[in-house]
């Protein structure tokens, strides 16, 4: 087998996946062994949901490979003090040497043991971009797993940066760690800051753009006229943080000014626990010998266990019954004869007030508007049609709910996410044809079937695999930093888990030690790969400082950076065009992958690695070897660490265990292990013919999109709407931590509510900057950012190109705000504003659009760099820098929302 | 007749770039210059407020102010519509840049690279001196358009014969085709939509269209 | 890239340069004639006028990209204005220079000539379809006008070395003014009621007041008083030719807005309605 040729001109096929939103398959022209142009993959156009076409930050990739400031040579610090102030004194080393180094520290950790005094691994790694660092990381994954505890839990931004609280809710309710709309065939979509068209990537934009011509009416409520603002039928300024409201006002209006049969009957009485009764201390009413919740049967006129077969389940009542309650920790209360209220009722009275009059002076919207849009989702709901997939008859319930970041993160997201869920569900819009739908599952398993994750678990529901919360099984003493596991339950264990946890309080807690949990301590070792936490994470100036004191940093460095400028060791990795990975494609993914295919695409090298860049897989393989773990490695590649197992009916391609492998004969191996498992054993294409042909695809099931098929046939019904299972749960939480004399998460545990009622939730930011600041009323503006399609997970700031394009979009690198209220204060476009909360102050062009509230601020990106080459002189703002870091705006499920109360003043040296 | 048209759905575009990107891939373009590129205009005031992103370039006109007024008569205009530059007769005067109402054309004085005095391997590989000092713009892709039409293949349906920024378009937005066709896709988006042309009034005969409602 | 006009930064001083050289040089040459014609001896300003009409080419060749490709400027006779004016300044320059010898009738020719070779400059201008300022058609007349008039108050300038303004001088001269005031006045009104780019307007109304007191009523005030006052009749001139220059210099370097862009409608997306079309920038009609 050969490598590139460097004298030929060729078209070479690969993938893209810098963001969460990929892959993209593409073609990258090459011309005497050097690239030259990016173009889509036109072999896919077929088979891709996105035409296969490709993104813009694809296009960056050629400038990312010839950029004059990488750094091709690994690197050793010389000045031991760290900071950002400090010239690290990096000078040029060999591989070996570097290999050494590193080496040297995790042998010592071996020697000593894996978990540090507190029981934190003694070695951590943090990666970015939601899990696209996978993508390009060969077999590294494999060696971690080899190592053993290691903590992943170190954040760059997740749960402030992320759709964390959909994530987590997401999963439990509909197995949607992201929720897409069935764009397709939805005709009604209400958009509360979804900014799709910039973070849907390419299979978003396409899919839309084909709704738009099929003439959705997509609603975008949202404080600013974003991209898919711009896109929509209709945009609605909500004043920031209020979407709760306007969501609870809706189920208001569908609620009490309708019908009751104007709701979805059928779905609500079958696939719900609309009908189960609940109880007066809030908990489910259990038939009293098995313990099941009980629904009011209508023909018998009597409470039976919700799985009797053949009754007519009440919806809109109360009923006396005997039962018995069982709450935290197995506190049961027993009643002999007691009022139990459905679901749905108990759901009817709770949202009474939120009338849409209440929620216009919370939202700033009209009433009228907001009775409108629920209206016409009710209307457009086509309650009752049917729609047939793949020969199946699904319900057809062309209407859907997205929430964007911010709305569905931080404090209100849960109430956000669970309104949205109930919403689908009054109409039986929820994972039906033209409905609100889940892409993909990270939390529960297995992680390549959304459809197979839908296992029975209790009271009719859903498995799902909470963190345990009883008190044998509850982990007081935190696995990693973060505490994931101890204080989310929602977060379970998966290999994701630890990224999805509070990880911001990896880094809160090393100035603020958590009382009574172990005393936090640092890694020894920690490995950094496309990932700045220096700038992406809320305080991020703050962190920076944390990072100085972590003692031994291994970064994988694209360029210097304003996180590895903290490193010990810079490894220079062959980066996307340069090195060879297979990944699995397909089926459905977040954003809005929705394939009618699945199978594998190859990432190979285009050009020869530059300088002494490595591929990844090949460092891994010597990091495995110098640590005495090869063969835990190489077992761990046979096992399918790495996407696929290379062992299955008819055929092995599994790796000698007690020998080096190199990159080429690893992913051959891998290659020919995914042909065969794609075709059934019929195909063995090994790395050559991906080379040649980029992708492997066979056809996945249109009726795979839909969750529904998979619960009628298991009889489940989805946790709508009452959160009995959160509120024990919670319960049971409180419970331990209590007793182990935490109360620092008691806010936090105050959002394990069946039925969350509205909360003042702006006020939680606008109090927060007083607690600050001294003075709400000094930070007068919302400050907000928004998806760039052009940067986002990218890395790419330091990629002369993107800033290129992304200059057309208005606001990149400025303050965009609102002409009258500019005016008010003084300022013309193009001045230069300070933005100041009470942590500190950001620069930036203001930029003056019509399209944002006037008491809204917006920044797109995260672009404080001072270290990156390029970025550093770009003079762009972030509100990275002024956003505070705080356990008070953190909610129960570990996240917060980017947004902070700011002043902007016109900046000294204006024009 | 043969007259290459594009068509720019303005209901579809989301104003991403990725055409901006793409020509600047298939085009070799310097930094700063954008044959193809998208703008983001905002049309009244909060909060009734509509935002378009409107893809723009050379409009390969009928009746091109830039070839009337070319006094060394490097642009020119083919059979087929499209309105070329000839870099070897160009004098760089830029009065082709005054004249042109849609600000497409470029001058560029002196080598630019992305980073710098220097440039990258793959810009020192692609650089044209002959382009330095000299109007450029869009050229529909024409090289790619004439190999393609070569091969039997058909312009803005077979990507090897179609603009790239059509190629790359992630909305399907764009559209390249021959207008003289009436069964050609351009043709056809034509017939079933409402459209314009940007600044008609200045009777330039655009071959750029923007669909903007059913018609 | 906005969407709004922007002063094109295509030509710069040095293209101004060519339209102040070609203006001035026209006008003078053309008194020029009537000096000679008066018999004066008009020599050296015959000179100067070559010299400022050559020294505005000259600046266009500093502005071109391919100077060394100048002679490719004469291929488009057809159509380009720019090579039209090419071609008009050959003449210019052989009679100017054979005047020198052979006298007022040559010099007549060549101011002939001249005139033909600013009328190209005015159709360069107005060729220019990108620019809302200069292709409106009175700026043919305002380049005659002013260069006249800049022609006639450099000549008065000259005066001093001729003895006093003659009073034929500065009663062209005032008419001049009086024409270019005029021209001036429906070029800026024809252009406010066509519509143009809103910052082209600023520009030219910021720039109207400094072109009424220097470029009209100083010269025009020092000019009636120099047929009493000799000494007034250069400071008329410099003032003309100031307000002239100043004025030019505005048109190129800071009044020329580009077309900018517009919409004819917003677009339908989904199921929401189409809506208005938008020229951001420009005042007067919308799209």
């Amino acid at each position: 087998m050969t490598g590139p040729s460097p004298d030929q001109d060729r078209k070479v096929p690969t993938y893209c996946y810098q963001c969460v939103a990929g892959p993209d398959l593409l073609t990258v022209s090459v011309r005497d062994g050097v690239a030259e142009e990016v173009a889509p993959n036109f072999a896919a156009a077929e088979v891709h949901p996105g035409g296969g076409k490709v993104c813009v930050k694809a296009y960056g990739l050629v400038q990312k490979t010839y950029n004059p400031n990488r750094v091709l040579t690994p690197m050793r610090r010389t000045n031991p003090r760290k900071g950002r102030d400090q010239d690290p004194g990096f000078e040029p080393i060999t591989w070996d040497e570097a290999f050494e180094a590193i080496a040297e520290k995790l042998n010592d950790i071996r020697a000593r043991g894996l978990l540090d005094e507190s029981g934190y691994p003694r070695v951590a790694a943090s990666f970015g971009g939601g899990g696209t660092p996978q993508a390009y990381m060969g077999t590294f994954p494999a060696f971690l797993a080899a190592w053993g505890p290691i903590d992943f839990g170190l954040g760059s931004g997740q749960g402030v940066k992320c759709y964390h609280s959909e994530h987590l809710y997401g999963e439990l309710w509909h197995r949607a760690f992201t929720v897409g709309p069935d764009t397709p065939l939805t005709k009604y979509l209400i958009s509360f800051g979804s900014n799709i068209e910039a973070a849907g990537g390419v299979c978003g934009v396409w899919r839309h753009a084909e709704a738009r011509e099929n003439g959705i009416r997509r609603v975008q409520v949202e404080p600013h006229l974003s991209v898919t603002g711009a896109c929509s039928a209709e945009w609605v300024p909500i004043r920031p943080k209020t979407d709760a409201a306007f969501l609870f006002a809706m189920l208001q209006v569908l609620l009490h000014e309708h019908p009751q049969d104007a709701l979805d009957q059928p779905f609500l009485r079958d696939r719900t626990a609309a009908p189960y009764l609940i109880g007066p201390n809030g908990y489910y009413l259990r038939d009293l010998e098995t313990e099941k919740p009980l629904i009011w049967d209508s023909a018998r006129r009597d409470a039976v266990p919700f799985d009797t077969p053949d009754i007519v389940p009440a919806l809109h009542d109360r009923f006396r019954l005997a039962a018995v309650e069982i709450g935290p920790d197995g506190q049961r209360w027993e009643h002999e004869a007691v009022e139990g209220q459905t679901a749905l009722w108990r759901l009817r009275e709770h949202v009474r007030p939120y009338t849409p009059e209440w929620a216009a002076e919370i939202c700033d919207v009209p009433a009228e508007t907001i009775r409108r849009v629920a209206n016409d989702y009710l209307a457009e709901a086509c309650i009752g049609a049917s729609i047939e997939i793949e020969g199946e008859t699904l319900p057809f319930r062309p209407v859907a709910i997205t929430l964007g970041k911010t709305v569905n993160n931080g404090w209100g997201g849960y109430e956000c996410c669970w309104a949205r869920t109930v919403l689908a569900s009054l109409v039986g819009a929820l994972e039906v044809p033209g409905g609100t739908l889940g892409t993909t599952v990270r939390l529960n398993r297995p992680a390549s079937g959304r459809i197979e994750s839908v296992v029975p678990g209790p009271d009719g529901f859903m498995d799902y695999p909470m963190n345990p919360t009883d008190r044998d099984s509850w982990q007081a003493r935190p696995n990693i930093r973060n505490a994931y596991r101890t204080l989310v339950p929602l977060a379970a264990n998966s290999p994701w888990s630890q990224a999805l946890g509070p990880t911001h309080l990896a880094w809160l807690f090393q100035d603020q030690p958590p009382e009574n949990l172990p005393e936090p301590t640092l890694p020894e070792v920690w490995f950094l790969y496309r990932t700045n936490p220096a700038i992406s994470n809320w305080d991020a100036p703050g962190v920076a400082e944390k990072m100085a004191r972590f003692p031994f940093v291994v970064a994988f460095a694209y360029t210097h950076d304003e996180s590895n400028h903290m490193a010990d060791i810079l490894l220079p990795e062959a980066t996307d065009l340069e090195s060879t990975q297979l990944l699995r494609i397909g089926g459905t993914k977040y954003v809005e992958q929705f394939w009618r295919h699945q199978g594998f695409a190859l990432r190979q090298p285009a050009v020869a690695p530059r300088g002494e860049s490595r591929d990844f897989t090949d460092i891994a393989t010597e990091l495995a070897h110098r640590t005495g773990l090869l063969e835990a490695y190489t077992t761990i590649i046979n096992k399918g660490s790495v996407g696929v197992r290379l062992q299955g009916d008819g055929y092995d391609f599994r790796l000698a265990t007690d020998q080096v492998h190199g990159t080429e004969e690893i992913w051959d191996a891998v290659c020919r292990a995914a042909s065969a498992e794609l075709t059934g054993g019929a195909e063995t294409d090994g790395l050559a013919w991906y080379r040649e042909h980029g992708f492997k695809l066979a056809p996945f099931p249109h009726l795979q999109w839909y969750l529904y098929p998979a619960m009628v046939a298991q009889g489940l019904r989805f946790e709508q709407p009452y959160q009995e299972r959160l509120m024990r749960i919670g319960g049971e939480l409180a419970n331990r931590l209590h007793e182990h004399g935490i109360a620092w998460w008691d806010e936090q545990l105050a959002e394990y509510q069946a039925l969350p009622p509205w909360k003042d939730f702006p006020a939680l930011w606008e109090t927060a900057a007083a607690a600050e600041g001294g003075d709400a009323e000094a930070y007068p503006f919302w400050l907000l950012t928004a998806r760039s399609m052009q940067y986002a997970w990218g890395g790419n700031a330091g990629v002369q190109l993107m800033n290129e394009v992304a200059g057309n979009v208005a606001g990149h690198g400025g303050v965009i705000m609102n002409p009258a209220a500019a005016d008010r204060l003084g300022i013309a476009d193009g001045d230069m504003v300070e933005v100041r909360s009470p942590l500190r102050a950001t620069r930036g062009e203001a930029v003056l659009r019509q399209g944002i509230r006037p008491d809204t601020l917006l920044m797109i990106g995260q672009f404080d760099h001072w270290k990156t080459p390029f970025a550093k002189d770009l003079d762009m703002p972030s509100m990275n820098t002024v956003t505070p870091m705080s356990l008070k705006l953190t909610d129960a499920t570990g996240s917060g929302a980017d947004i902070v109360r700011v002043a902007v003043t016109r900046a000294e040296g204006s024009a | 007749m043969t007259r290459y048209v594009m068509v720019a759905d303005l209901r579809r575009c989301v104003g991403c770039q990725t055409c901006t990107a793409a020509c600047k891939h298939a085009n070799a373009t310097p930094p700063g210059v954008q044959w193809r590129r998208v703008l983001d205009m905002e049309i009244g005031e909060y909060p009734d407020v509509r935002r378009a992103f409107v893809p723009v370039g050379c409009m390969h006109c009928a009746d091109p102010p830039c070839m009337e007024v070319c006094p060394s008569t490097a642009t020119r205009q083919r059979d087929d519509g499209i309105v070329t530059i000839d870099y070897d007769l160009c004098i760089g005067c830029a009065y082709c840049a005054v004249a042109c109402p849609y600000q497409a054309r470029y001058k560029v004085e002196t080598p630019r690279f992305a980073y710098g005095e220097a440039p990258t391997e793959s810009e020192a590989q692609r650089h044209e001196a002959g382009r330095i000092g000299v109007s450029t713009k869009c050229t529909f892709c024409v090289d790619r358009i004439d190999s393609g039409v070569e091969q039997g293949l058909t312009p803005g349906e077979d990507p090897e014969a179609t603009p790239a920024c059509v190629n790359s378009c992630i909305a399907k937005a764009l559209h390249f085709g021959d207008l003289d066709d009436p069964d050609s896709n351009v043709s056809q988006l034509l017939a079933e939509n409402q459209h314009f042309r940007m600044h008609e009034e200045l009777g330039t005969g655009p071959g750029f269209y923007y669909l903007w409602d059913r018609a | 890239m906005r969407a709004v006009p922007r002063q094109q930064g295509n030509w710069d001083w040095r293209a101004a340069g060519n339209f102040l050289g070609g203006g001035a040089g026209t006008g003078l040459l053309l008194f020029a004639a009537l000096g000679g014609i008066a018999g004066l001896p008009v020599g050296p300003i015959v000179l100067l006028a070559l010299a400022l009409i050559a020294g505005g080419l000259g600046f266009v060749w500093l502005e071109i990209g391919r100077p060394w490709r100048f002679l490719n400027v004469y291929f488009n006779p057809r159509t380009s204005w720019m090579t039209r004016e090419a071609y008009a300044a050959l003449p210019v320059f052989a009679a100017g220079l054979a005047a020198l010898w052979l006298g007022p009738p040559m010099i007549a020719l060549a101011a002939l000539c001249a005139l033909v070779f600013l009328y190209c400059q005015g159709r360069i201008l107005r060729a220019a379809k990108g620019i809302p300022a200069w292709r409106e058609p009175m700026i043919v007349p305002l380049a005659l006008a002013t260069g006249l008039a800049e022609g006639g108050g450099l000549f008065l300038m000259a005066t001093p070395f001729l003895g006093a303004a003659p009073r034929w001088a500065l009663l062209a001269f005032i008419v001049m003014m009086l024409l270019r005031l005029g021209v001036w006045t429906a070029y800026r009104s024809r252009l406010i009621a066509a519509g143009a780019p809103q910052e082209t307007l600023a520009v030219l109304a910021r720039t109207a007041r400094a072109v009424a007191i220097l470029g009209v009523w100083l010269p025009l005030l020092a000019a009636v008083a120099a047929f009493e006052v000799a000494l007034l009749a250069p400071v008329a001139g410099a003032c003309a030719l100031a307000g002239g220059w100043w004025l030019k210099f505005t048109l190129v370097t800071r009044a020329a807005q580009t077309q900018g862009f517009a919409l004819a409608h917003t677009p339908a997306r989904g199921a929401g309605a189409a809506g208005p079309g938008a020229r951001p920038g420009w005042t007067g009609r919308t799209a």
